[in-house]
């Protein structure tokens, strides 16, 4: 009996807790899928989130992410919150492919899909890139041929040889390099499997059979630590000059020191931010037009474009060129 | 007539060098080895002169370090027959982990604390290999891959997936104390890091176990047929549990030799760079299937091995065709082994 009488009261408690709740859903829910939880690039994101969250009081937003680099976790997670039916759902893929089927079955079911750095997703509303691939190699060689006096020998690292974006990256950097006649490069995009050892092997080597060469332009993020550390290593800080993509912490030390002249990379906070007002405007059925403005930092000015699937593809130029003198504004 | 005298003569010469050659060879596969080191520098040398240098020797000799530790242990299994697959996820859980924990509770740790407890909680990994390869009676490689998953899976799940950027002070100098170094011509500073003589160490100390002990008896005996061993009254437990234990200790001290070398602990390093270790120790002359190999050749393998992935660009072979050349050089190397075995 008392029994009973508690699981009424339990039961009651419940319902008022969840019509508390439905009260509460009544603000549009709109999450955000991250490639893995708890690594720098992803809490940056969460920042970005929060942000827009608490600047958004109008409706719910959170981030979410597997603990693991893996896909199956991932497709986990989205497939969860389609079961719950969220608003909204801005997903980084880890691998496209691995989650049409569970986006398509989303927008099937009315939620407004939107990705990031996955411009061969199909079923999604909007993807946005930060930046034009071409135009990001472009900004990189000009600041190493700044740093380099526009003159002497430079060379290219990529991750690997099949990774599409570092190609496109360093490609633009040649084409860009070849303005100015003293800019020679030498043994081009050597892979760097984004191994810090391999790569300050690789650098190491280049140097001896190079020593009159000024430049590196590297592509994954942990290129700039290998061959950081071997320019400093070599004590040829000044000397020679290194600009590739980069984080501003794990760089912080080789900045300072002089062995990294500059790094490059997007601010995944805005990337965050400008996702989820991205699924805001379509969840109000806004349109989306080309050269609009998101008002996030390095959105101003999106182009958009047909993508692969229904949805379209928008570009920004949120790139960030950091050295010593600036990389503190963004510590993560 | 005389003629046909001194053919007969000479070729009977012939015949007697070669088969010298090729009896020395039998016994010692790892001259075979030198000799590809030496014709390799020999060629790279002739295509570009600035291989030639004492900071060459230098860059091969660290980077030999990590690889050779590794080798050493990879070595010891596979002289008893067995293989190891976890010896990369072993160094870098239990790199990974010391480094968070000095980080954290005890900056100030003397190096000799440091890699103590790098060698324990390897050794302890590899005792989880030993027990389950002797325990399950299931061959050592499907159970080192299932840990190889396990340790990995471990580390990034419950230890961590965030580099350690700013290693204890004792760490980063360790990494950087020199043996020799020396100012080139350029103003390029070269030096030999002074974390070699660990390796040094411990082929002396693997030498002398497999070579001076009874558990080096032992373990060339399970290596060449266990069922004969056993009858010998040979303890194979205490042989698994111990080579298993031995390979874990020396990947933990490996792992803690990268991280201090590299001046950051990242979880995702390591694995994955098993496949040239097992290179290494099979061109250094030990029989994938066991109960051969020396400890200089197996040192002679790993510098094979260093030798053609810090060269190709020296010997200006293009991005695009590295994977290829290395690829081709390993295929060629451990067929002619294994035709010279064969005759």
């Amino acid at each position: 009996m008392i029994h009973k009488v508690l699981f009424t009261a339990m039961a009651a408690a419940c319902l008022s807790g969840a019509s508390a709740g439905l009260q509460a859903q009544e603000k549009p829910v709109m999450a955000t899928v991250v490639k893995i939880s708890g690594i720098p690039w992803f809490d940056r994101m969460h920042v970005g989130v929060k942000e827009f969250a608490a600047a958004t009081p109008s409706v719910t937003a959170f981030q979410n992410g597997p603990s693991n680099a893996d896909a199956a976790q991932q497709l986990r997670i989205v497939e969860d919150l389609v079961a719950r039916k969220v608003n909204t759902l801005a997903v980084v893929p880890m691998d496209p492919a691995v989650i049409e089927g569970v986006l398509k079955r989303a927008m099937d079911r009315g939620i407004v899909v939107v990705t990031h750095e996955a411009d061969n997703q199909k079923n999604t509303n909007a993807n946005i890139e930060a930046f034009d691939n071409a135009d990001y190699g472009r900004a990189l060689n000009e600041k190493l041929a700044s740093c380099m006096g526009k003159q002497g020998k430079w060379t290219s690292f990529v991750g690997s040889l099949g990774s599409r974006t570092h190609i496109q990256w360093v490609d633009a950097g040649a084409e860009n390099a070849k303005k100015y006649a003293g800019m020679t490069l030498v043994d081009a995009k050597n892979e760097s499997f984004d191994d810090a050892n391999r790569t300050y092997e690789k650098a190491k080597e280049i140097l001896r059979k190079h020593p009159d060469l000024r430049g590196f332009q590297s592509s994954a993020g942990n290129d700039v630590i290998g061959i950081g550390r071997a320019i400093e290593e070599a004590g040829l800080q000044g000397k020679v000059c290194l600009v590739g993509t980069g984080l501003p912490n794990p760089s912080a030390k080789l900045l300072e020191s002089g062995a990294i002249s500059a790094i490059g990379f997007w601010d995944p906070k805005y990337a965050g931010i400008a996702m989820n007002k991205i699924a805001k405007l379509l969840l109000e059925k806004k349109p989306l037009t080309d050269g609009m403005n998101l008002e996030v930092k390095g959105y101003e000015k999106v182009s958009v474009k047909k993508g692969p699937g229904a949805g379209v593809l928008m570009v920004g130029n949120a790139m960030v060129i950091a050295d010593k003198s600036n990389y503190k504004e963004y510590l993560f | 007539m005389s003629c046909a005298n001194s053919l007969s003569v000479d070729g009977g010469g012939e015949f007697t060098f070669r088969s010298r050659v090729k009896k020395r060879l039998d016994n010692r596969p790892e001259l075979f080895t030198l000799f590809l080191i030496v014709a390799l520098s020999v060629f790279v040398g002739s295509v570009n002169r600035d291989f030639l240098q004492v900071s060459t020797f230098f860059d091969l000799a660290r980077s030999s370090t990590v690889i050779g530790l590794f080798a050493l242990g990879v070595f010891v299994i596979l002289a008893a027959g067995g293989i190891d697959l976890s010896f990369t996820a072993i160094a870098a859980l239990s790199m990974y982990s010391v480094t968070k924990l000095v980080v954290s509770y005890f900056p100030e740790a003397p190096m000799l604390l440091v890699f103590l407890a790098a060698a324990s909680g390897g050794a302890l990994l590899g005792l989880i290999n030993g027990l389950l390869v002797h325990g399950l009676k299931a061959p050592s490689m499907i159970v080192t891959i299932g840990t190889q998953y396990l340790f990995r899976g471990f580390l990034l799940s419950f230890v961590g997936t965030v580099w350690v950027l700013s290693l204890p002070d004792k760490m980063e100098a360790f990494g950087k104390i020199a043996l020799f170094s020396f100012v080139s011509k350029q103003g390029t500073h070269a030096m030999l890091p002074a974390f070699v003589l660990i390796l040094v160490f411990a082929s002396l100390l693997t030498w002398w176990i497999l070579n001076r002990t009874l558990i080096g008896k032992a373990i060339f005996a399970i290596g060449g047929s266990l069922p004969i061993a056993e009858r010998l009254g040979y303890n194979v437990r205490a042989v698994h549990i111990f080579i298993f234990t031995y390979t874990g200790a020396l990947a933990g001290i490996a792992g803690m030799i990268h991280v201090c070398s590299n001046r950051l602990a990242n979880p995702f390093d390591l694995v994955g760079s098993e496949i040239d270790v097992i290179a290494a120790v099979v061109l250094g002359g030990a029989r994938i299937t066991g109960g051969t190999g020396t400890v200089p050749g197996t040192l002679l393998g790993v510098v094979l091995v260093v030798l053609i992935n810090n060269v190709l660009i020296m010997a200006g072979v293009p991005s695009t065709w590295q994977r290829v050349i290395v690829g081709a050089f390993i295929l060629l190397a451990g067929a002619l082994f294994l035709l010279r075995r064969k005759r």
